[in-house]
């Protein structure tokens, strides 16, 4: 069973103007535990298609098929469980919301399943430690620096054991160093969890580090020439 | 607490800061305020009236009367007499003994036409030292078109007739105005109370009487003693309330309160529209914020359910604040008698405050649900965001 069967995806926004279709035909597969990072110019479709994959979005045409569940198929609600509980995003700018404290924000996602307060609060705490930030749970967001605002991102797309994570440029708005020990502790977390893993990502370096590596342009995506995989 | 209840109660709190949005709140809690306190202040101001008129209802109408279905004398009144007296709180139980005739001075010059009947035994009083004249009181509007005053006689003519020698004359007798009674506001009274002997005299009824009434010590069980007697008596009498015999008065003191509550709600209403725009901007402020929570599995039911506890806090508190300014105020104007009246005018000095729990909960839920009902509209279009949008266009 693949972790990831997209095909035949169209998607077009209302632009401002006339309507922006993003993409027309592309269809994407990726088998289970792989650590795939997704490259391409800005406008090709990449967050889109990451959105598309998460069912956050929703495509004008096609299917998408999470270990072999068809998102199509699901009513919002189950759909919406999906995105919960098998499902974890990163998104370049954390996009943590800033009344919360940092552990409150990792807790979020257990609120949403129902737990009680209590019980969310100590798996965030426990969850904020393995991404280094014990002593930060009780920070506001603006409290933070970018490379710790995107660890306490990471720690909520992990808060409830999702198998797929998506990352839309989660270095992209870091210093190096920072970028740098993201990356690593994503790799690290990957391979931890058994997770499958795509990464949208403009820095080739860190790409190469990935299993496989996807180039996205107007014509669609396919795994990048002359890359046969990290090792 | 639930997700939703976390995240906009923390929305709420975390508004206090932006300035922008706390006026708004501040607006939109203090509009609702205003409307529920003014409603309240508005009823309250009402029932104050309505319930002195009601009292003057309940101390001079009878609060049960027993007459015929047909016809206009009891078949068998000693058995009404004795039913009405069976019942459990009455006080007194009486017939009624009315008639027509004519009214005059003295002298015999400016007749009037008019109504009299007995007065209630225990209001019956003649003047000190008068020797032979019965007493009678008279209402301002007959003593005026006979220019009489208390200590006045006047003379009653009755339509019905006795024998004499020189054939049928009309029954006249010369009374004593012992009272003069303002008009009252109530049901038609009669021009002309008089005691029992004389009603009877005039109207040449020995015995029997057109009706029987009863008053109870508690005028509010009236309904529930009629039903009693109803039953007891059969469908050859009929019973009735000192509600019904007031009824075109209670059904305007009613409908006054209606209208004054539709017209002072509109307040509630333009406050709603505060609230409306104050959930929308909240809405529109976390469009971001929207489209994570749905990245993190938030149902679109969920994001419209944070927007309706934003809308029901503020209706919350709001409604409360309305509530304790409302009562507070209405109890103090009553307490500190702020509003004058010309006593000599309206029979008060001052205008009476009385707040009924009743209408104060009637308020609230009104007030309460009009600010959920504001929320529904932003709280569906939270529902409808486009989450992908949100989180792309929003850095």
């Amino acid at each position: 069973m693949l972790a990831i069967r997209a095909t035949h995806l169209s998607k077009t926004y209302a632009g401002e103007g006339a309507p922006v279709t993003v993409f027309t035909d592309l269809s994407f597969e990726l088998e289970p535990g792989v650590f795939a990072a997704v490259m391409g110019p800005s406008g090709v479709g990449k967050s889109t298609l990451l959105h598309l994959l998460g069912g956050i979005d929703r495509p004008d045409g096609g299917r998408v098929e999470i270990f072999g569940d068809s998102l199509e198929d699901l009513s919002p609600r189950d759909r919406a469980r999906v995105r919960n509980e098998r499902i974890g995003f990163v998104f370049q700018f954390h996009h943590l919301l800033p009344e919360f404290t940092a552990e409150e924000n990792v807790s979020i996602p257990h609120r949403i399943a129902g737990l009680a307060s209590d019980d969310a609060l100590a798996r965030a705490r426990e969850l904020l430690a393995r991404v280094g930030l014990a002593d930060r749970g009780d920070h506001r967001p603006r409290a933070l620096s970018g490379g710790e605002q995107q660890r306490v991102a990471i720690a909520r797309a992990l808060a409830r054991g999702p198998s797929l994570l998506l990352a839309d440029e989660p270095t992209g708005n870091l210093d190096a160093d920072s970028a740098a020990s993201v990356f690593e502790l994503l790799e690290t977390l990957h391979r931890e969890r058994g997770m499958t893993t795509v990464l949208v990502t403009h820095n080739p370096d860190l790409a190469t580090r990935c299993d496989k590596i996807f180039t996205m342009s107007q014509e669609g995506i396919r795994p990048a020439a002359g890359f046969s995989g990290r090792g | 607490m639930s997700f939703e209840s976390f995240v906009a109660l923390r929305y709420l709190a975390a508004s206090r800061k932006r300035a922008h949005v706390a006026l708004i709140s501040t607006i939109s809690v203090l509009g609702l305020a205003v409307g529920v306190a003014a409603l309240i202040i508005s009823l309250a101001l009402l029932s104050g009236f309505q319930d002195r008129i009601r009292a003057q209802m309940a101390e001079r109408s009878a609060h049960l009367v027993v007459s015929p279905a047909r016809g206009d004398r009891l078949a068998e009144p000693e058995a009404v007499r004795r039913a009405l007296a069976a019942l459990p709180g009455v006080l007194a139980v009486e017939p009624a003994i009315e008639g027509r005739g004519w009214l005059s001075d003295a002298s015999g010059r400016s007749t009037t036409p008019i109504r009299f009947r007995n007065m209630p035994r225990g209001s019956e009083r003649t003047v000190a030292g008068d020797a032979g004249f019965p007493s009678a009181r008279l209402s301002s509007s007959a003593a005026a078109r006979v220019d009489a005053a208390a200590g006045s006689l006047v003379r009653v003519l009755s339509s019905r007739t006795r024998l004499s020698p020189v054939g049928p004359i009309p029954i006249e007798i010369l009374l004593r105005v012992v009272a003069v009674r303002r008009g009252s506001m109530l049901e038609k009274a009669a021009d002309l109370e008089v005691s029992e002997s004389i009603a009877r005299l005039l109207t040449g009824t020995a015995s029997g009487a057109r009706a029987y009434e009863a008053r109870l010590t508690d005028p509010g069980r009236a309904e529930i003693e009629a039903r009693r007697i109803a039953t007891a008596l059969g469908s050859a009498y009929r019973v009735q309330t000192w509600r019904d015999l007031n009824a075109p008065l209670s059904f305007a003191l009613r409908l006054e309160k209606v209208v004054i509550f539709a017209t002072v709600a509109l307040v509630i209403l333009v406050a709603a529209l505060n609230i409306v725009s104050n959930v929308a901007l909240l809405v529109v402020e976390k469009k971001r914020d929207l489209g994570v929570l749905t990245s993190l599995g938030a149902t679109p039911g969920a994001l419209a359910r944070i927007y309706l506890t934003l809308g029901a806090a503020i209706g919350g508190v709001g409604t409360a604040g309305g509530v304790a300014v409302g009562v507070l105020a209405s109890a103090l104007l009553d307490r500190f008698h702020v509003v004058p009246l010309p006593s000599d005018v309206y029979l008060l000095s001052h205008v009476p405050f009385a707040v009924h729990p009743g209408e104060v909960a009637l308020v609230a839920l009104f007030a309460f649900a009009t600010a959920l009902a504001a929320a529904v509209l932003p709280a569906r279009a939270a529902a409808r965001l486009a989450p992908g949008e949100a989180v792309r266009l929003s850095r």
